[in-house]
């Protein structure tokens, strides 16, 4: 485990949104790639190492909980958050390791990043613990 | 000379004849009286072209033995005979009621006198025929009486026949009138019958039993005293219309049952016309809508409701989107390096009230919910859960907290919103405690004051200001508070919306002590409740 700091993939099809999140995660100390759209964010995460992913639920075409949902196939342990500004939770929202309203603000969504890191970091240690 | 027939005999012959077609002549009996077998074969060789059944008596006794067996037409009677003559046969024969109209025809060998005659008449004979017999004269005569009571005999027959079908017809009648009165009382309607002026005779056994009254005091025109005062007017003036016109009635409008309380009926009549189109009655029913119109309203307001839903989801996405980036924005601004003072100052006025319109989309227009189905949730944990967030301003107003929960009071619902309900008590009542006091939870199993329904009672005391009286009413409705900026007053109506949602209440007093006030509020929550889905609407809706 290097002490780069970790790498979150941010999604959104709306620019503003999308470069404020990347600057209130910066200035958590984290570094963050964004991209407009989830067909996007999968290419990106094959060609980068990618800690966290925080997407926007609504957007056109694909949205949250499908990106989760492929993310998921593929990175069984991504941890991934999503954030809604609608009022309604789809069904199968429990893809992604936390919803997020958008009204519940930068704290909020700073804590449940660096929760979902540290879970990430705890699981990483157990299994190479086993492993050893 | 045959005696003529008079007008009405003569008409019911051909009446007769018309009733009766030709080829349905039954041969009728003629009974031939006389003492000289001679005569009698004379007789018989005259009218056997009749074709009609001949009987021979050689006395006065043998026809009585006849006429007892069999129904004589015509007697035949020679006036003179030894044991009994004619007079005295046809005095005995009119005697008896069943011969009273059997036609006697006499022959006298003597000449009669018209006294003679006379006294025959009296004694029942319809005619005389003297000797010598001119064949073709005594066979017109036979033949004319011995139709005329074949005649008879077929209309006493139609007779008959017409009592007996008037006899089943009546039974018929009584039938069908039975079987409209029970159709009448089994229909859901109400029904009635009026007279072709529109008043009424006669209610259906459901009318009674809905609207209590009698026929007397309903019938004619008296229905109006069941009748809703706004509407009154106007049916009489629609139903008024239709009579005149003869068109179908229709309308609607509300009629009051016994129990005082008034239903919605819609009502139709039609006229029933005679075969000459006259119109002699009305008939008409009520068929009560009160169902189907409530259904009507809550389908109504349901498609409201959701239609308020689906808006809310609109401002929901297109405010909280913004309201991120705003936040996002403001967040990365308050401490930036580049700001002086006054900046700085600008800066924190405008996070300050972008944080009151995050509460106020967080109340309204949160999507929280955990499951789209009603969990069992525990009021205790739920409380629990509430003061747990609330304990460092417990710790900073030094207020003390005292539980009392006498159950873990599990109920059907949506965590998340009844933690709302409690949260907004709880913090209105360590706000009214600036300077301390003490915060009083009970949770019981109670019963709802008014109805006695079983439930859970959260009771929730504190010993702040207390509530002003002229507040009171208020305190639910929304946009209110006493907290001038601080609040949105929307806290305590949401927390009735949800809480009434679940069939609850919530109540509160102040009550004031030498030592200090102390301010409750009680909720209520029924036993069997079983929230509906949460929603923002429904708060909305409350």
């Amino acid at each position: 485990m290097t002490n780069r700091k970790p790498m979150i993939l941010c999604v959104d099809d709306e620019e503003n949104p999308l470069v404020l999140r990347k600057l209130v995660l910066e200035k958590a100390g984290y570094q963050v790639a964004t991209v407009h759209s989830a067909a996007e964010a999968l290419r990106v995460m094959d060609t980068q190492p990618i800690d966290l992913v925080v997407s926007d639920h609504l957007m056109p075409g694909v949205t949250g909980v499908e990106l989760a949902q492929a993310v998921k196939a593929r990175y069984p342990k991504m941890p991934i958050i999503l954030i809604s500004g609608v009022n309604d939770i789809p069904t199968d929202a429990d893809t992604a390791d936390a919803f997020l309203s958008k009204v519940e603000g930068p704290d909020r969504l700073c804590r449940e990043v660096a929760a979902l890191l540290r879970a990430a970091v705890r699981n990483r240690a157990a299994s190479s613990d086993t492993s050893l | 000379m045959a005696a003529p027939l008079s007008v009405e005999e003569a008409d019911a012959v051909n009446f007769m004849s018309e009733l009766n077609p030709i080829g349905s002549h039954e041969p009728v009996n003629i009974l031939m009286v006389d003492d000289q077998p001679g005569k009698l074969l004379s007789y018989e060789a005259i009218l056997g072209p009749l074709g009609e059944n001949l009987l021979k008596a050689n006395s006065g006794r043998e026809a009585l033995e006849h006429l007892l067996k069999t129904d004589v037409a015509v007697v035949l009677m020679d006036v003179s005979m030894p044991d009994m003559d004619g007079f005295q046969l046809a005095e005995m024969i009119r005697e008896h009621p069943r011969f009273r109209k059997t036609a006697i025809i006499f022959i006298s060998g003597v000449h009669l006198t018209d006294t003679d005659r006379l006294k025959g008449y009296e004694r029942g004979a319809v005619d005389y025929i003297s000797v010598p017999i001119i064949p073709d004269l005594l066979r017109a005569k036979v033949s004319v009486f011995a139709e005329l009571h074949r005649k008879n005999r077929q209309l006493e027959k139609l007779n008959r026949e017409l009592e007996q079908r008037v006899a089943e017809r009546t039974e018929e009648l009584r039938e069908s009138e039975s079987q409209f009165r029970s159709l009448a009382n089994s229909i859901p309607q109400l029904a009635w019958m009026t007279h072709a002026d529109g008043s009424i005779f006669w209610y259906n056994q459901r009318w009674y039993d809905y609207t209590g009254t009698t026929l007397e005091e309903v019938k004619n025109w008296g229905w109006k005293s069941v009748h809703h005062p706004d509407h009154l007017d106007e049916v009489i003036r629609k139903f008024q219309h239709c009579i005149a016109t003869g068109e179908p009635w229709e309308d609607t409008f509300p009629l009051r049952g016994k129990d005082g309380n008034f239903r919605w009926f819609l009502s139709r009549a039609l006229p029933i016309h005679d075969v000459s189109g006259k119109i002699v009655r009305w008939f008409g029913t009520n068929t009560d809508i009160t169902d189907r119109k409530q259904a009507e309203e809550a389908l109504v307001k349901s498609e409201r409701l959701a239609a308020m839903g689906r808006l809310a989801g609109i401002i929901a996405h297109e405010i909280n989107n913004p309201l991120e980036a705003i936040s996002n924005a403001f967040y990365l601004l308050h401490d930036h390096p580049s700001l002086d003072e006054e900046a700085r100052y600008y800066s924190r006025l405008a996070e300050e009230e972008l944080a009151r319109i995050t509460h106020i989309t967080k109340q309204t227009l949160s999507f929280y919910r955990e499951s789209q189905q009603p969990m069992a949730v525990s009021l205790s944990e739920i409380l629990d859960n509430v003061v747990e967030l609330q304990s460092r301003k417990l710790q900073l107003n030094r207020i003390i907290l005292k539980k009392d929960f006498r159950t873990a009071g599990t109920i059907h619902g949506f965590s998340v919103e009844l933690k709302q309900v409690f949260l907004n008590i709880i913090t209105n009542a360590v706000q009214a405690m600036p300077d301390g006091g003490e915060l009083q939870l009970d949770l019981i199993e109670s019963r709802d004051w008014k109805t006695g329904q079983g439930g859970l009672r959260v009771s929730i005391c504190d010993t702040g200001n207390g509530i002003d009286s002229h507040n009171s009413k208020k305190i639910f409705e929304p946009f209110f508070s006493t907290k001038e900026a601080k609040g949105t007053g929307l806290g305590l109506w949401i927390s009735k919306g949800i809480i009434q949602k679940y069939g609850g209440n919530i109540r509160f007093r102040t009550m004031r002590f030498k030592k200090g006030n102390v301010t409750c509020f009680s909720v209520f929550i029924p036993g069997n409740a079983v929230a509906e889905s949460a929603h923002l609407a429904s708060a909305l809706s409350a």
